[in-house]
């Protein structure tokens, strides 16, 4: 049953030989059992004929392959060799992509490096390096010069030649160890030159031991080629000696190294800054180290300051080899506030000023030879004086600079900035104080006035000035200087003439000839600027504003009263009304100052005048400056006032009549409004209630 | 399953090898015209459908990693080169096209013409396994690599395509039986 229903399958298996036995076998029973299925497998069998016979056509030739493979190499050209097809055929490997991540990976390392600056640490090491070897050459070739120098007659320019060398060499090996240096803390630069010029010497002593037998062929060499150009044969013979002990014994070599640093024309020199307790306590300790060390003291200056502090300069002169050894000992003098050494190089410039002064010598003696050989011509013999002339003239100024460099050479310069501790601190204290006073008065101008009066020899009035203006106001303004002694006198004097308003003091201690604190400085008083400036009374606002009601029954004459208090307590009318309105109702408006001292007397004794009410006090506190509070103006505004009469004054049988029908009228008006209001408002609420009600009747009615 | 040697000609491939792609050129491409011929029905068309296919496979070679796999995915590289083909020309039936080559050659029988056009009613899958079986003589089992099927699903699709074509052709079968 499974095999027909699936004979299709089996059939076409069948005839593609893709059956197992077993399924062959079944498939045979099956077809011998079933027409249906024999008929397809009939069928099955043409087609599969039809089929076959229909593709064999279809096949491709056999050329097909050739044809395909021409047709690939046409599209895809062969690339010979090349670096890109290399590359690329290199892509699939795994291996090459491992190695191209990690060649990515190092190339962002290295780019992070330089980012970061790290490779700039490793350059200064490099520099480092390179210092070192600029020093050996110099090291074997200063050796070869400072065998010679000191003893032979060699014409300069050969010196100079090795100088020459020398000399730009020393140059950058300084330089390279100074942008070296620069990386550490500025601190230590002030002495890096000394340290250097150390280090420096160290290498030479290492580099004479050690190299000396490596680089000794090279010098003779050197030296063998110096007499080749040199003509003078008396110098050979000189130098032959000198060029067998190089090469025999570098040995030798070992003592005679100062002699090369000796060689080179060197000008140091150091500025000390300090700070010290005693200016001549240190002066006496620097003139005994300088004679420890066989140096002196060049110059001394020193200045007293206001405060009596001292600070000056000591130029002293040492011995070159011992100036490291004295700036020790002057550093423990007191606090080093800056020190810089200098080493200046003058060698190149001091032999050639050496060169040319011999030149110059063998100049002048040919000269005087020719003077000696009589000429007859006047003319020549002038000539040769005036040349003569000169060439003297020039060996003694380059005599004079060579002497001078000397000098400069033999002795190290230390300049020596001493200066006393606090030299900052003020000589005295000037205490300065500013008053300021307003005063307020009735009588501005006599006031003005007497203020100007206070003048004396200690009360100087610097400014005065009395201003009115248009609408009768009058302020005055005075300024003066007093003298401390004086000050609170006038300052009290002043205070009295007026009421005091406002009186500030300023005090003010400027510290002079120096800054910050002293223990020692003495204190002075300083004139007072005293400022006052005057006002009239009126101008001058209230302390304390009231304002507060009275009823009363008789108006006229408790505001009469109220008059009499005020005036009693000091106080001023500064204002006042009284009116009257149909109604019968008075009211008197008065409006009063008196002194805040009495402001609570009078409030007081005003209850004896009525009922007080509605009372509303507003107070102005004034910030800064003092107030003379009990002085202080208070105003108050009051207003007494009476109840007016119930029956109005308007009497009479036809008056009343009127009002009557005056106030009937004006109800029935009023009435009338409420109703236009009232139907109004109903109206739209009845439309709609009939609408609605006429609309059910009309739907009852239809269904009805 | 694959011989040793064909899988290190096809690894070789994979990794670049022009000489050992040229080397499957010569020895695929026969199949690949076949599955291309049994989807387009045209040798001219079918040939350069095998040509781009094996163009397109150089250029990409190293997506695929597995030599087993190597050949079905030349095949399913030259079956989608040619299913674009068959859809371009879609514009223009089928029929049509073979009225050519019908009358450039006259003594086709009445069966041949009704065979085109069964093979062209069946599935395009159908049609790459008939002529994979009928051109190159492959068994189930090769076929079934080739096309990326399972193990066992050839016999079922040549069994219903046969079965689909001897339906269509039942009259001119019986007049050939006859």
């Amino acid at each position: 049953m499974k095999i027909h229903d699936e004979i299709d399958n089996y059939l076409v298996a069948d005839l593609h030989s893709d059956l197992s036995n077993e399924e062959q076998n079944a498939l045979h029973v099956h077809l011998v059992e079933c027409a249906s299925c024999r008929r397809a497998h009939q069928e099955n069998k043409i087609m599969n004929k039809v089929l076959e016979e229909k593709f064999a056509n279809e096949k491709p030739d056999v050329a097909f392959e050739q044809r395909m493979l021409a047709g690939f190499r046409n599209r895809i050209p062969q690339k010979t060799g090349g670096v890109a097809k290399f590359i690329v055929d290199l892509m699939p490997l795994r291996a090459t992509q491992v190695a191209a991540v990690a060649a990515l990976l190092v190339a962002l390392v290295q780019v992070g490096r330089m980012i970061t600056g790290e490779g700039a640490i490793r350059r200064h090491e490099e520099l480092g390096n390179s210092v070192d070897l600029y020093q050996r050459p110099a090291a074997t070739q200063s050796l070869n010069g400072r065998a010679k120098a000191p003893s032979s007659p060699l014409p300069p320019e050969r010196q100079l030649y090795n100088f020459a060398d020398l000399t730009p060499q020393v140059g950058t090996a300084s330089r390279g160890y100074s942008a070296n240096d620069a990386s550490e803390p500025a601190g230590s630069t002030a002495s890096t030159s000394g340290e250097f010029d150390k280090k420096q010497t160290d290498t030479y002593r290492k580099d004479d031991i050690t190299r000396l037998p490596v680089r000794a062929p090279a010098s003779t060499d050197l030296v063998k080629r110096l007499p080749a150009t040199e003509s003078k044969t008396a110098e050979q013979t000189e130098n032959e000696p000198m060029e067998l002990a190089i090469a025999a014994a570098p040995s030798e070599a070992t003592p005679s190294v100062p002699a090369a640093l000796a060689n080179r024309k060197l000008i140091r020199n150091a500025t000390v800054d300090l700070e010290i307790v005693s200016f001549d306590d240190a002066l006496q300790k620097i003139t005994a180290f300088a004679n420890e060390d066989r140096g002196y003291i060049a110059t001394t200056s020193s200045e007293k300051q206001e405060n009596g502090k001292l600070k000056g300069q000591i130029v002293v002169k040492v011995l070159p080899e011992n100036l490291d050894r004295f700036l020790q000992k002057i550093r423990g003098l007191g606090e080093l506030k800056n020190q810089t050494l200098g080493t200046e190089d003058i060698t190149k410039a001091y032999f050639d000023t050496d060169a040319r002064l011999k030149n110059a010598r063998v100049m002048e003696r040919r000269l005087i030879d020719m003077l000696k050989k009589k000429s007859d011509d006047i003319n020549d013999l002038l000539q040769v004086e005036k040349e003569l002339g000169r060439v003297r003239e020039q060996i003694e100024q380059m005599q004079g600079e060579l002497k001078f460099w000397d000098s400069q050479v033999q002795f190290a310069t230390v300049t020596i900035s001493l200066a006393e501790k606090d030299m900052e601190e003020p000589a005295k204290f000037l205490l300065k104080e500013r008053a300021q006073l307003a005063l307020y008065t009735p009588e501005v101008e006599k006031v003005y006035n007497d203020l100007k009066a206070l003048a004396s020899p200690k009360v100087q009035i610097t400014n005065a000035q009395l201003d009115r203006d248009n609408t009768g106001r009058v302020s005055a303004r005075v300024s003066m200087l007093i003298a401390p002694e004086e000050s609170d006198g006038v300052i009290s004097k002043a205070k009295a003439m007026g009421r005091v308003e406002n009186f500030q003091v300023q005090t003010e201690r400027v510290a002079q000839g120096g800054e910050g604190m002293s223990e020692n400085a003495k204190t002075k008083r300083d004139k007072v600027a005293l400022n006052i400036s005057i006002s009239r009374d009126e101008q001058e606002q209230a302390f304390q504003q009231t304002t507060l009601r009275i009823r009363t029954s008789a108006v006229d004459e408790k505001a009469k009263k109220l008059r009499d208090l005020a005036g009693k307590q000091g106080g001023r009318v500064r204002a006042s009304s009284f009116s009257r309105d149909p109604d019968g109702r008075e009211y008197a408006n008065v409006t009063l100052r008196v002194p805040m001292k009495n402001y609570n007397a009078l409030i007081q004794s005003l209850d004896s005048l009525g009922k007080v009410e509605n009372v509303s006090v507003q107070r102005q506190d004034r910030s800064g400056g003092q107030i003379d509070e009990a002085n202080a103006p208070a105003d108050l505004s009051i207003q007494v006032y009476s109840q007016g009469n119930i029956v109005s004054s308007d009497t009479g049988l036809i008056a009343t009549l009127r009002r009557t029908i005056s106030q009937s009228a004006g109800a029935i008006m009023w009435s009338l409004r409420m109703i236009g209001v009232a139907i109004a408002f109903l109206a739209p609420w009845v439309i709609a209630l009939v609408g609605i009600i006429w609309l059910a009747r009309r739907i009852r009615s239809r269904r009805s | 399953m694959m011989e040793a040697s064909e899988r290190e000609v096809y690894r070789a491939a994979i990794h670049g090898d022009r000489e050992a792609f040229e080397m499957i050129i010569r020895t695929q491409s026969r199949a690949l015209f076949a599955i291309a011929y049994g989807i387009l029905q045209n040798r001219e068309e079918a040939e350069d459908a095998v040509q781009d296919a094996l163009v397109k496979a150089w250029k990409s070679g190293w997506r695929v990693r597995d030599p087993e796999k190597f050949p079905a995915w030349l095949s399913m590289i030259a079956r989608h080169r040619a299913r674009d083909v068959f859809r371009k020309r879609r514009t223009v039936p089928l029929s049509e096209m073979r009225e050519i080559p019908a009358a450039e050659t006259p003594q086709t029988t009445t069966i041949d013409r009704h065979l085109d056009s069964a093979l062209a009613s069946l599935p395009e899958l159908h049609r790459a396994a008939i002529s994979l079986r009928y051109f190159e003589e492959m068994d189930y089992a090769t076929i079934e690599n080739r096309l990326g099927l399972t193990n066992g699903s050839v016999r079922g699709i040549l069994g219903r395509a046969l079965a689909s074509m001897r339906k269509q052709l039942k009259p001119a079968l019986a007049s050939e039986q006859s």
